[in-house]
């Protein structure tokens, strides 16, 4: 995504960036209308996690928020690589898709979704290392500063740390029909790894600006500070849904145990053939 | 259906079994993570004793702490989610879990004492204070839970195969 830095008026790229999140949000809201319509269970609370996650890009994009330059930057990193993916992904909108789409569509998306490509992105480790790993390489390489100059280069930045955290949070979370979906533990351990760098990333930031910048010291700590922090909730957000999963899944089984022994007082009508 | 009588003649229902292991791994994740909040709440937002970060740590130090901070919450998140799957199951053994959770505490306490702190240089518990009392406080502190922690632990097992 793409915003503004240092104050004034949204660029057209922000601008550009803020309707398509727009228009994402709406095509959400139409879809998930016509599937009740339809007859289909569709949950409000998914719309409602899709309507806040369309919300805090556009305020992302367009609204400069308080603090100094970097302390900005940094608000704006955290809802649009980490709160704002996974308020979408909670809304499972891949799903959406698949039951919204006429059957030429689904099958394109399927297509898309078994491509070896998405299989390869879709692995916990690489993901993670997609979105943590081009955190470093902004704040730890020249890369910072030479985006600054260039806003080209700054809107791809902002576009990668929407995509990579939009992809890290459907592959921890693993709501949407993803290829092979990933075992719990696999997730859980790309998630404590990311979280981890992230903290020590945001860590060396209080003690050493990004190479070639000369920042405020407040404005650098209040950065690496709301950096650190805001991971650690999100973290939290992303570690409540595997556990919830796993409490889900494992009520599940029990309940299955359950008929299965209940099944067993009355011996089956089946059992005299195996005696 | 080659055994149908084996299944029958086990009545017992899998609900009401009790799960000590599962219990103390529990308990182990949430004492972690109780040490890691207290850590990060009271020392360094409440106290202030600790610094975000004092700039003299090395990257070693910063990594195990990067890892243990992120696996902190995690810990914890899980380790309840466990909670309400033995609670679930009815198979929570109280003894087993408070013991995990004092081993898991007094586990962590003790390699942020002397692994993290001294070994590797992190942050020290206070500054500008003779370290040595703080030190002792801290690590003594962690061997007290651990050593309680294992002895429920042990008693739990006991318990079990009876």
């Amino acid at each position: 995504m793409v915003h503004q830095h240092g104050g004034g008026q949204p660029g057209g790229a922000a601008l550009l960036a803020a309707a398509f999140a727009l228009g994402g949000g709406v095509a959400y809201l139409l879809a998930a209308a016509r599937l009740r319509r339809r007859g289909d269970r569709w949950p409000f609370v998914r719309d409602l996690c899709f309507a806040a996650g369309t919300a805090v890009l556009v305020a992302a994009v367009l609204v400069t928020p308080p603090g100094g330059p970097f302390t900005a930057h940094m608000t704006q990193h955290v809802a649009t690589g980490m709160v704002a993916p996974l308020l979408l992904v909670l809304a499972r909108p891949i799903t959406l898709a698949l039951r919204f789409l006429p059957s030429g569509g689904r099958r394109r998306l399927l297509a898309v979704l078994r491509s070896r490509p998405v299989g390869v992105l879709a692995n916990p480790p690489v993901a993670a290392l997609l979105d943590v790993g081009g955190l470093w390489l902004l704040y730890r390489t020249p890369l910072f500063t030479a985006a600054h100059e260039r806003p080209w280069l700054m809107a791809l930045v902002h576009l990668h740390v929407f995509a990579a955290g939009l992809l890290f949070s459907a592959v921890v979370c693993s709501l949407d029909p993803l290829p092979r979906r990933p075992g719990v533990v696999l997730r859980s351990a790309a998630l404590i790894g990311a979280g981890g760098a992230h903290a020590v990333l945001a860590k060396t930031l209080y003690a050493t600006p990004p190479p070639g910048t000369g920042l405020a010291p407040g404005d650098l700590s209040a950065a690496a500070e709301l950096m650190y922090y805001g991971g650690d909730l999100v973290e939290i957000a992303l570690a409540a849904v595997i556990g919830l999963q796993w409490y889900a899944a494992g009520g599940r089984r029990l309940a299955r145990e359950g008929r299965r022994t209940a099944g067993t007082g009355e011996p089956p009508a089946s059992a005299s053939y195996g005696q | 259906m080659t055994t149908p009588s084996v299944s029958r003649t086990t009545p017992q229902q899998p609900r009401s079994r009790p799960l000590p292991a599962r219990s103390a791994w529990s308990g182990v994740l949430i004492g972690v993570g109780i040490a890691a909040f207290v850590d990060e709440t009271v020392f360094h937002q409440l106290l202030h004793w600790h610094h975000f970060y004092d700039r003299s740590t090395p990257g070693v130090g910063l990594v195990s702490d990067g890892l243990f901070h992120a696996f902190g919450w995690f810990a914890v998140v899980i380790g309840l989610f466990m909670v309400a799957d033995l609670r679930h199951r009815a198979g929570l053994v109280g003894r087993a879990q408070a013991g995990g959770i004092l081993t898991g505490t007094g586990a962590f306490q003790l390699y942020d004492g002397t692994v993290q702190h001294k070994l590797m240089k992190l942050h020290q518990i206070r500054y500008h204070v003779d370290l040595v009392p703080y030190d002792l406080t801290w690590n003594i502190l962690a061997v007290v839970f651990l050593a309680i922690g294992v002895t429920l632990l042990r008693a739990a097992r006991h318990i079990n195969s009876r």
